[in-house]
């Protein structure tokens, strides 16, 4: 299952929207950078069955991540790199 | 497991490459290798000797040089990114006539084929955009 | 080597900055390499098969980069429909010499069957 990787603000350009029409049931998805501001997008949501958001990223940025989106660590990303194949990032 | 990581970003200019600095550590920490780190397009200028940054923000190319030292890390700048935008060793500084050198210690060029050879020998390759 | 299976997605314009040439020369590389990758143009990348004339902004014509490919071993692209649809491209009217264009409807699961992906 994939791993996606967002790191652009869903308000800024597509890579949110590009990544979730390129999901497949399964895969996951972290959001980091300013990716973490889609933590509140109902897109992802609707989209995404496993969602994670890079905390210390959150918090730089003062955004509050809702239950509903797994608040982890670097280790735990990286973790999420080793359970998963292959690994795409969403840019820019 | 084996990492490699893909690196866009121009340090001080995009976020990624400090990302993947902490990215770094934290497969260092898990217990995983980085077999290599390839620093693509702007990313090459993360080899750049010559970055000054302000003295109460974070100095990238220092903690790249710290953990290179650390974990004998490869780091790799492509070449040819690296010419078009003017990062170059010693050889390549006298080979194409430019008047400076500025490859950073603890960082190589190599060719595009050091990515190709990185992802056939790698369990992971994690891209950190620009 | 061993041998993995390697996904490029080119999912960017060209010439607006230099992800699309330097993905297409890391694709390249790889296929020297005797590690020929899949490729798939998705997103803005598909527009990298429009008929275009780069010397007007002083550049070399990328489109002419992907033609090359399949001297490499690179004989198919894989394009994403939708971004095809949503840019108002009519696959019908899109060809490249040399090179099998296949139609994605499901870019999702084609991705998840690879080793690696270099996004570009």
């Amino acid at each position: 299952m994939t791993l996606h990787i967002v790191n652009q603000s869903p308000y800024a350009g597509s890579a949110l929207s590009d990544c979730l029409n390129a999901l497949h049931p399964g895969d996951a998805v972290v959001l980091i950078e300013d990716g973490v501001y889609a933590v509140n997008d109902p897109r992802l949501s609707a989209s995404a069955d496993n969602s994670f958001c890079l905390g210390a990223d959150a918090i730089a940025r003062g955004v509050t991540v809702p239950e509903s989106i797994e608040t982890i660590d670097e280790a735990r990303w990286v973790a999420l790199c080793a359970e998963h194949n292959p690994i795409v990032s969403w840019f820019r | 497991m084996q990492f490699t990581l893909v690196i866009y970003g121009a340090p001080h200019a995009s976020e990624g490459a400090a990302t993947a600095l902490r990215f770094a550590r934290a497969v260092l920490a898990s217990g995983h290798e980085i077999y290599r780190v390839f620093f693509y397009g702007d990313g090459i200028h993360n080899g750049s000797a010559l970055a000054a940054p302000p003295q109460d923000e974070q100095d990238l190319l220092a903690q790249w040089q710290q953990l290179q030292q650390a974990h004998n890390l490869d780091l790799t700048l492509c070449i040819a990114a690296a010419q078009r935008r003017g990062v170059l060793s010693e050889s390549e500084a006298k080979r194409l006539e430019k008047p400076a050198v500025n490859i950073a210690a603890g960082f190589t060029l190599a060719g595009l084929g050091q990515l190709a050879e990185a992802a056939a020998l790698s369990d992971r390759v994690v891209t950190f955009g620009g | 080597m061993p041998r993995k299976s390697i996904l490029a997605i080119c999912r960017h314009a060209p010439y607006g900055n230099a992800l699309a040439r330097e993905g297409l020369e890391a694709i390249l590389a790889c296929a020297a390499m005797d590690q020929v990758p899949a490729v798939l143009l998705i997103n803005d990348g598909v527009f990298l098969l429009l008929e275009q004339d780069a010397q007007q902004i002083g550049e070399k014509n990328l489109r002419r980069n992907l033609a090359a490919l399949p001297m490499f071993g690179v004989e198919t692209l894989h394009l994403c429909e939708r971004s095809l649809r949503e840019r108002g491209i009519d696959p019908a009217q899109l060809s490249l010499p040399g090179t099998e264009l296949k139609l994605l409807q499901n870019p999702g699961a084609f991705i998840a069957g690879f080793d690696q992906v270099l996004s570009f």
